[in-house]
């Protein structure tokens, strides 16, 4: 009960504090290499965090409710919709960077860009923690389980967290060009394992027919070892993953790929000019 | 309003495309006292299945299983639908992220 309470939390939180880190690092180099006085400022954060805690626990109290939505598949529906939502907005967010936007836009990029990074943090924290709301809510009903699961969670949390923060000094530790380069990646790996989720959502609930499994890696990383979990929550590891799913998740990722703020990022590592 | 709309519109289309495909087969899962039942579910092979699981407890169980892909939630004194299939013939195990010790069972594919 300790270890699947933790494992569990520390995959919601890990995937949450990734996400967090990456944005708050990106807001940190886009103001601080700024030639157009880009300004992003972080005050994003709390509000985001707040607004999510508090999204997380209304779904948690609804969520009887809304399970029976759509022919029982509320939930699917749901989760795919926030995730959809958030993935809208990493793309718009990414796609905003244009040059023009970089010269005459400045200042809207700067109101805008806290928004969507708002917007996809308390999005975020809504799924992550309504998840672990409902099953807390459910192994708590054993009182046996209360201490074990306290402690596991509460583990757990202090991890991820931490392992958020400790990812936020080692991007902005590196060099400029590398910060750039691999918070990008990582938001692309996180486009992908958006997509894939919501293939996965979907297909349970049939609005998506079912096709082929790609490959079956359980031989080599089972998705219940906690190397399998950890790959899960940070870049969406599937043992066995469908032919959409795949597909979804490569184009998602290579949209973030070949958008400007990636290509705009990319410039300044190498050191070319760049417009922001 | 648009709910409403879109679960109509929903249920029309999943009405018109089921007839048209044909039904698929459903099979009833119960949950009790942490427990499925029946704990080993046969199903044809290579046919798409609606599981549809009914949660008898108070409390709510998590339906999970790695090798069907499938991971739901059902809340106390509820009921949900999961679809999985079309499935090789073979074993794939589910059980109940809760209460992991004791609900488990296998979706047999035959």
């Amino acid at each position: 009960m300790f270890l699947s309470t933790a494992i569990l939390v520390l995959q919601e939180i890990l995937e949450a504090a990734l996400l967090v880190s990456v944005l708050l690092v990106l807001s940190r180099q886009l103001t601080r290499t700024s030639e157009q006085n880009l300004r992003i400022s972080l005050s994003w954060l709390p509000v985001a965090i707040g607004a999510g805690l508090v999204g997380s626990w209304m779904y948690a109290y609804f969520f009887p409710e809304i399970s029976q939505w759509f022919d029982y598949v509320g939930l699917e529906i749901t989760n795919a919709a926030i995730q959809g939502v958030i993935l809208l907005a990493l793309m718009i967010f990414c796609f905003m960077f244009t040059s023009v936007n970089c010269l005459h836009r400045t200042h809207r990029l700067g109101q805008l860009t806290p928004v969507l990074m708002a917007v996809m943090v308390s999005l975020g924290i809504v799924r992550e923690v309504s998840e672990i709301i409902l099953y807390l809510n459910g192994v708590l009903a054993n009182p046996t389980n209360v201490t074990p699961t306290v402690l596991g969670a509460s583990l757990a949390a202090g991890i991820g967290v931490s392992s958020g923060i400790v990812l936020y000094f080692l991007l902005l530790s590196l060099s400029v060009a590398w910060s750039y380069r691999l918070s990008m990646l990582l938001l692309a790996l996180f486009a992908g394992n958006l997509a894939s989720q919501i293939v996965i959502l979907l297909t349970q609930a049939d609005w998506i027919p079912y096709s082929r499994e790609l490959w079956d890696s359980s031989a080599f990383i089972p998705e219940f070892t906690i190397t399998g979990q950890l790959l899960y929550a940070l870049v969406g590891y599937e043992a066995n993953p469908s032919l959409i799913q795949v597909v979804c998740y490569c184009c998602s990722a290579m949209i973030i790929v070949v958008s400007p703020l990636f290509l705009h990022a990319w410039r300044k590592a190498t050191g070319g000019s760049a417009n922001v | 309003m648009m709910r409403v709309v879109a679960s109509c519109l929903l249920l029309l289309l999943t009405g018109i495309w089921q007839v048209a495909r044909g039904a698929v087969p459903e099979i009833q899962i119960e949950i009790r006292e942490h427990l499925f039942y029946p704990s080993t579910v046969e199903v044809p092979a290579n046919q798409k299945v609606k599981l549809f699981i009914v949660n008898n407890d108070a409390t709510p169980e998590e339906f999970e299983s790695y090798e069907l892909n499938r991971e739901k939630v059902i809340p106390g004194n509820g009921k949900t639908v999961i679809f999985i299939g079309p499935l090789e013939p073979g074993e794939y195990p589910f059980f109940g992220e809760f209460f992991p010790k004791t609900a488990q069972g296998k979706v047999v594919a035959k």
